[in-house]
C-alpha cells in the first residue's frame, strides 16, 4: 500500500530522471533478459566492485580488530609490550566469578529500563505532537534535537554543575518550589536517577526525529477515512498509528538498547562510576580493566560477553515483532 | 450554537495549553545549552556564584579569549572541520555503493555478509581501538590525517541506513533505465542518488556529527598538536587538578554551533528522508 | 548529477585521500637544520605554558645543536593511553613525563631506560647531586631500588585557608591548625548551617572524597597517605611483601577522616571542591603549590593562606609529588634527551623553573641560590611549601600491584565516608586484598637492596 503511495509521489520525476539518463548515454543493445544463475554470477563480480572500498575499510579497520579483540579474550596481554599469553577461557571464568561483574550488569540493566521507555515515550509523544498543528515547529524540533548534537563531554560536564548539591540549579529550583534538595551526587539511587535524567535528555531528541519520520509515512487518508467510519482519536491511535509505526518502533527500540547498553561517556563525567561504584556500568567496567588495570584480555572479554548480549536481545526483539505480522529489519 | 462555541473554547484552550506544555519542554531541554552559552560569558568570579545566576552581571568575552590564545582553536577547528567534512563525502560514496549492492544485487552471502555488518554495531570501541591502532602504525599512518578518515570511511550504521532507504523505491524505475540501456552504476548515480537525497542528507549529518564530536580516537592516533581537533583542544581546560570552567564553555559552544546551525538548515531533508526510507515496510 | 559535478567529486575526493595519506608535519624526531629533535611529551596546564616556552628556550640558548619539541598531553589517562600506544608501535618519544603508578609496566617493558646508564656514563651526575635530590622524590623515581626517572618539580600537599572566615569565626587567622585536634575543632566551629535546614552552608574542611572509581580516586589516596604516616603507620613493609595501612594508624588515620566527614555533614555538600573554596563556602581545603599562580585570579581579594599540614599524634608528615622525567629506549637520541634531564637538574634552573612555574624545587641546595630566597620571601605561601619539603621524609610506596592496591584503599576510604562504615572494618578488608595480590606478584628473580631510609 505504501509503496503504491511512494511511487505515486515519485514516479513523475523519476520517470524523468531515467528519460534524462537514458538520453545522455549512448545507445547500447538491450540488457537480456535476466536468467537465473549468470545474473547471479554476474552480480556477484559487480556486487563485489559496488562493495569494495567499504568492504576493504571494513575489514581492515573493523572486522579485524574485533576478531583480534575476541583472540585477546583468551589470552593475557601486556599493554606496554611483550607477548601475549593464551589462557582459554580463564579471562571468561573469572569474570562470571567476579560480584562487581554481576553487579556492574544490574546497574546496566537499571540503567537501560529507566530510559529506553521514557525515552521512547517522550520522543514518541514530541513527534506525535509536532505533526499536529503547531507554530514554530522548526524551532521546537530543533530545540529537541539540540543535546543530540552537544558532544557528550560537554553535556555531563554541564549537568555535573547542575546536580550539584550545593551549587547546582537542580537543587535550588527544587528548593524554590519547596521539594527539598537531594543529594545527587552522594546517594547511590539520586546518582542513578540523574544519570538516567541526563542519558534520556542525551538521546531523546533521535528517537523523536526517527519517529516523527515514521509517522509522516501513515497516508492521512486513513485517519479520514477512520473518522468518516466514527472512529475517535484514542481508536485512530491504537489501531492505525501503532501498527503502522511498529517497523520504526523495532528499530528504535534496538538502536535504544544498543546504545543503552554502551553507554560510558556521561557516566564517566557525571558520576565516574560512584557513588562507592552504584552507577558502575558494563563499558565502565571494562575500561577499568583496559586502561587501569592493564588487563586488556580481561577486558576483551566482557566486550564479547556484551556482545553475546546485545545479540541475543536484538533477535528476541525482531522475533516479537516479527510475530506481529510485520517485517522487521 | 452554544454547543458550538464551548466546544470551540475547549479545542482551543487545549490548543493553547498544548503549545505552553511543549515549549516548557523545549526550553528545559534547551536549558543547559543556554546555561553553558551565559556562562561563556561570564566573568570567573561569577561563574562560581551561589545562587547561580542566569544572566551574566557582567559580560565578557575575555573567556573565548583566554581559550584562543590557549590553543590555535582556529587552526583545530578547521581540522575538525576538514576531517569531519571528508569522512562524510566519503561515507556518502562508499555506504551507498554498499547499500546499493545490498539492496538489488544478488550475491552470494549476501545476507550473512549484511548480518556480519549489522552485529559489528554491538561491540563496544574502546575494544577494538588498540588493534586499530597497531593496524594504523603498521601502515604508517599515525599522525596524520588519514589516520583519523580512511577508518571512517566504512559505516555499518550508514550502509543499513541507505539500504533500508533504497528498498523502498521501486524497482520499476531500475528496470526501465536497464530497458533503455543503463548500467548498474550509472542507474546508481543517475537514478538512485537524487531520489536519495533526504536518506543521504540524514546519513550525512549523523556522520558529520560523530566525527566531530570524536574525542578518544583522535587522542590516540595524533601527536601533533597541528593535528589537533577542536575536541582535542577543549581537553585543554580540563585537568586533573582544576577545570578553568569559563574557557571550557566558550570552547564547548564554538564546538557545538556549526552542527546546530547545520541541523536547524536541514532539517526539513532530514524528515523526509527518514520517512521514506523503508523503515516502516 | 551530471557527469561533470560527479568527476570534480571523484577526483576531489582522491586528492583528498592522497594528502590525507601524506605525514602530517612535525611528526617524528626529523633533525631541523643540523639540529638534534628531542621530543617531550608533558601535561603541563594551559596557565604553565608560557613557562615552559621560557625555560625551552632558555635550554635552546644554551644548547644550539639541541631542539626541544614540547607536546602537551591531556594528563591521566590520556597519557597512559598515549605511551602505551606509542611504546607498541615504536614511536615512543624521547622523554615524557611517567607516574610512579605505571613505573613497574614501563619497567617490565623494557621501555625506558634504566638512569644509571647515564648518571654513571660519561656525562654523568656526581653522587653528591643525587644526595642533594629529595629522597623522597627518589622513592617515586624508583622501582625496586633502581632510579628509572629523575625528578622535574616537586609539589606536595599544604592546608589552603581563608583568613577571612577565619576572622568571621572568631580564629585567630594567623594561627592555623596544627594538630588533629585542632582541625576537628577548628572545622566544627567553622561549619555554619545558615537557615537550620539540617545542611550546611559553609563547612569548615573539605574532606577530598571521590568516587574510588573516578580519574580522582588515586588523588584522594595521594592526599590520606600523609595522615597515615604521621599517625606513625606505613603502606607496605620493607620486603614489600604485607600491607600495612590496616594497622592502628591507619585506622586512626581513616576515622579521623570519617569524623571530619560525618561532623561537618559533608554528605549533602558540593562536590566541586575548589569551587566551593572560591565561593567561600568552605574555610579549609587541602592543595598543592601547582594553583598558586591561578589564586590571584580565582580567589580575587580573598586574604588566604598556607599552612603546613597539622601534625598527627606521631609526626609532622607531607607527601610529596611531582613529575618525573623517563627517557624512552626507543629514542634515536637518547644522549640528547640526557642532556636536558641533566640540565633540569641544576639548582639555578631548578630556581628558575620553580619561580616561572610554581613548582617546588626538586633539590635541597636550590636554597641557597639568592635569588630563590629573595623570591620566597615575597611569595610566603610557597615558601610554606617549599620548607614542608623536609617533611616529606621518606615514604616506601609500593613496588607491586601499585594501581590496584590504591584502588582497595580508595574504595575503603570511599565505603568508610560517604558508605559510612567502620574504618576498621573497611580497611581490614581492603588489607586482605591488597595481601592477596602482592602474594600473587610476579617477583622476577633477585630484587635488589631497597634504598636506605634515613
Amino acid at each position: 500500500m505504501t509503496e503504491a503511495v511512494v511511487q505515486q509521489e515519485q514516479a513523475e520525476p523519476a520517470q524523468a530522471a531515467v528519460r534524462r539518463a537514458a538520453a545522455e548515454d549512448p545507445p547500447r543493445a538491450p540488457l537480456p533478459e535476466a536468467s537465473g544463475p549468470s545474473r547471479r554470477r554476474r552480480d556477484g563480480l559487480l556486487a563485489f566492485g559496488f562493495l569494495s572500498p567499504t568492504l576493504l575499510v571494513f575489514s581492515v579497520f573493523i572486522l579485524f580488530p574485533i576478531l583480534f579483540s575476541l583472540y585477546l579474550s583468551f589470552s593475557q596481554w601486556n599493554m606496554f609490550g611483550g607477548e601475549s599469553t593464551f589462557v582459554g577461557l580463564d579471562n571468561y571464568a573469572r569474570m562470571f566469578g567476579d560480584a562487581e561483574f554481576w553487579s556492574v550488569l544490574a546497574h546496566t540493566g537499571v540503567y537501560t529500563l529507566g530510559t529506553v521507555p521514557v525515552n521512547m515515550a517522550l520522543a514518541l509523544g514530541a513527534a506525535f505532537y509536532l505533526n499536529t498543528r503547531v507554530i514554530g515547529k522548526r524551532f521546537l524540533r530543533a530545540a529537541f534535537f539540540t543535546p543530540v548534537v552537544i558532544s557528550a563531554v560537554a553535556a555531563a560536564v554541564v549537568w555535573r554543575w547542575v546536580f550539584d548539591p550545593n551549587l547546582g540549579l537542580a537543587n535550588y529550583a527544587l528548593e524554590a518550589i519547596g521539594f527539598g534538595a537531594v543529594n545527587w551526587s552522594n546517594s547511590p539511587a539520586a546518582a542513578m536517577v540523574a544519570l538516567i535524567i541526563v542519558g534520556v535528555w542525551k538521546s531523546f531528541g533521535i528517537n523523536m526525529v526517527l519517529f516523527a519520520a515514521g509517522l509522516a509515512g501513515i497516508p492521512k487518508h486513513y485517519y479520514e477515512a477512520a473518522s468518516i467510519d466514527g472512529a475517535n482519536g484514542w481508536q485512530q491511535f491504537w489501531h492505525i498509528t501503532v501498527p503502522l509505526l511498529a517497523p520504526t518502533t523495532l528499530f528504535v527500540l534496538v538502536i535504544s538498547i544498543i546504545g543503552s547498553f554502551q553507554v560510558f561517556d556521561i557516566v564517566f563525567v557525571l558520576t565516574s562510576g560512584g557513588p562507592l561504584g552504584a552507577t558502575k556500568v558494563l563499558v565502565f567496567y571494562l575500561y577499568e580493566h583496559a586502561f587501569k588495570y592493564f588487563d586488556m584480555g580481561y577486558a576483551s572479554a566482557v566486550a564479547y560477553v556484551l556482545f553475546a548480549i546485545l545479540f541475543a536481545l536484538t533477535l528476541v526483539q525482531v522475533r516479537a515483532f516479527r510475530g506481529r505480522g510485520v517485517r522487521g529489519i | 450554537m452554544n454547543g458550538v462555541s464551548v466546544q470551540f473554547a475547549g479545542k482551543t484552550l487545549g490548543r493553547v495549553l498544548g503549545h505552553v506544555v511543549v515549549y516548557a519542554a523545549a526550553l528545559l531541554t534547551l536549558a543547559p545549552f543556554l546555561w553553558m552559552i551565559l556562562t561563556s560569558f561570564k566573568e570567573v568570579g561569577e561563574i562560581f556564584s551561589y545562587p547561580p545566576t542566569w544572566w551574566p552581571e557582567v559580560f565578557t568575552l575575555d573567556n573565548y579569549a583566554r581559550a584562543f590564545q590557549a590553543a590555535p582553536f582556529g587552526k583545530f577547528y578547521l581540522n575538525s572541520l576538514f576531517v569531519a567534512t571528508t569522512v562524510t563525502l566519503g561515507q556518502l560514496v562508499t555506504c551507498s555503493m554498499a547499500a546499493y549492492a545490498f539492496a538489488r544485487m544478488e550475491f552470494w552471502g549476501r545476507d550473512v555478509l549484511f548480518f556480519l555488518f549489522l552485529a559489528t554495531m554491538m561491540v563496544p570501541a574502546h575494544v577494538t581501538m588498540i588493534p586499530s591502532f597497531m593496524i594504523l602504525h603498521s601502515l604508517g599512518m599515525i599522525d596524520t590525517y588519514g589516520a583519523l578518515i580512511i577508518p571512517g570511511l566504512a559505516s555499518a550504521f550508514g550502509t543499513f541506513l541507505l539500504r533500508q532507504f533504497f528498498l523502498s523505491i521501486p524497482k520499476e524505475l531500475e528496470e526501465a533505465a536497464f530497458l533503455d540501456g543503463c548500467g548498474r552504476f550509472r542507474v546508481l548515480w543517475r537514478i538512485i542518488v537524487p531520489l536519495s537525497r533526504p536518506a543521504l542528507a540524514t546519513l550525512a549529518i549523523f556522520t558529520f556529527m560523530g566525527v566531530f564530536n570524536d574525542f578518544l580516537w583522535a587522542l590516540v592516533v595524533i601527536n601533533s598538536q597541528e593535528l589537533y581537533t577542536v575536541q582535542l583542544g577543549l581537553a585543554i581546560f580540563r585537568d586533573r587538578y582544576s577545570t578553568e570552567w569559563g574557557s571550557l564553555m566558550a570552547g564547548s559552544v564554538v564546538a557545538t554551533l556549526p552542527i546546530l546551525i547545520v541541523f536547524f538548515l536541514a532539517q526539513k531533508q532530514f524528515i523526509q528522508g527518514i520517512a521514506l526510507s523503508g523503515l516502516k515496510e | 548529477m551530471t557527469k561533470p559535478v560527479l568527476r570534480a567529486l571523484a577526483s576531489a575526493l582522491l586528492a583528498v585521500l592522497l594528502l590525507a595519506a601524506l605525514p602530517g608535519c612535525g611528526s617524528g624526531s626529523a633533525s631541523n637544520d643540523g639540529r638534534t629533535t628531542v621530543v617531550f611529551w608533558h601535561s603541563l596546564v594551559n596557565s604553565t605554558i608560557p613557562a615552559l616556552d621560557e625555560l625551552l628556550a632558555r635550554f635552546e640558548e644554551e644548547h644550539p645543536d639541541i631542539r626541544i619539541q614540547a607536546q602537551y598531553i591531556p594528563s591521566g589517562d590520556a597519557l597512559v593511553q598515549k605511551l602505551i600506544t606509542s611504546v607498541r608501535s615504536n614511536t615512543a618519544p624521547d622523554i615524557s613525563w611517567i607516574h610512579a603508578d605505571y613505573l613497574e609496566e614501563l619497567v617490565r617493558a623494557d621501555a625506558i631506560f634504566p638512569m644509571e646508564h647515564f648518571i654513571g656514563g660519561e656525562d654523568g651526575l656526581a653522587d653528591s647531586v643525587i644526595a642533594d635530590i629529595y629522597p623522597s622524590l627518589l622513592q617515586y623515581s624508583s622501582w625496586r631500588g633502581q632510579l628509572y626517572s629523575l625528578p622535574m618539580e616537586a609539589t606536595n600537599l599544604g592546608l589552603l585557608y581563608n583568613k577571612d572566615l577565619f576572622r568571621e569565626a572568631g580564629l585567630d587567622p594567623e594561627q592555623p591548625p596544627r594538630t588533629w585536634d585542632e582541625l576537628l575543632s577548628y572545622s566544627e566551629r567553622l561549619t555554619i548551617d545558615r537557615n537550620g535546614d539540617g545542611r550546611n552552608e559553609q563547612i569548615g574542611f573539605i574532606t577530598p572524597i571521590y568516587p574510588a572509581s573516578s580519574p580522582n580516586g588515586p588523588w584522594m589516596v595521594w592526599q590520606w597517605i600523609p595522615f597515615l604516616w604521621q599517625g606513625g603507620g606505613y603502606l607496605v613493609n620493607e620486603e614489600q611483601t604485607r600491607v600495612l595501612f590496616a594497622e592502628e594508624p591507619g585506622v586512626r588515620a581513616l576515622t579521623l577522616w570519617k569524623e571530619l566527614y560525618d561532623r561537618q555533614n559533608q554528605g549533602t555538600f558540593s562536590n566541586e571542591f575548589m569551587t566551593a573554596f572560591i565561593s567561600k563556602q568552605t574555610a579549609m581545603m587541602l592543595d598543592g603549590p601547582w594553583s598558586i599562580p591561578n589564586y590571584p585570579r580565582l580567589l580575587g581579594n580573598m586574604d588566604w593562606g598556607i599552612a603546613p599540614l597539622p601534625a598527627g599524634p606521631e609526626r609532622r608528615a607531607t607527601i610529596s609529588g611531582g613529575e618525573y622525567l623517563a627517557i624512552f629506549k626507543q629514542s634515536q637520541n637518547p644522549d640528547a634527551a640526557w642532556t636536558f634531564v641533566k640540565w633540569m637538574m641544576d639548582p639555578e634552573i631548578q630556581a628558575f623553573w620553580s619561580m616561572k612555574s610554581g613548582y617546588l624545587p626538586v633539590r635541597a641546595s636550590v636554597l641557597d641560590v639568592p635569588e630563590y630566597q629573595d623570591y620566597l620571601d615575597e611569595n610566603p605561601a610557597l615558601r610554606a611549601f617549599v620548607e614542608q619539603m623536609a617533611d616529606a621524609g621518606t615514604q616506601r610506596p609500593l613496588d607491586y600491584e601499585q594501581l590496584a592496591i590504591q584502588r582497595a584503599i580508595a574504595r575503603a576510604i570511599e565505603r568508610a565516608t560517604v558508605g559510612g562504615e567502620d574504618p576498621r572494618a573497611v580497611l581490614e578488608a581492603a588489607a586482605a586484598e591488597s595481601n592477596r595480590l602482592l602474594d600473587a606478584a610476579d617477583r622476577g628473580e633477585d630484587a635488589p637492596e631497597p634504598l636506605a631510609e634515613r
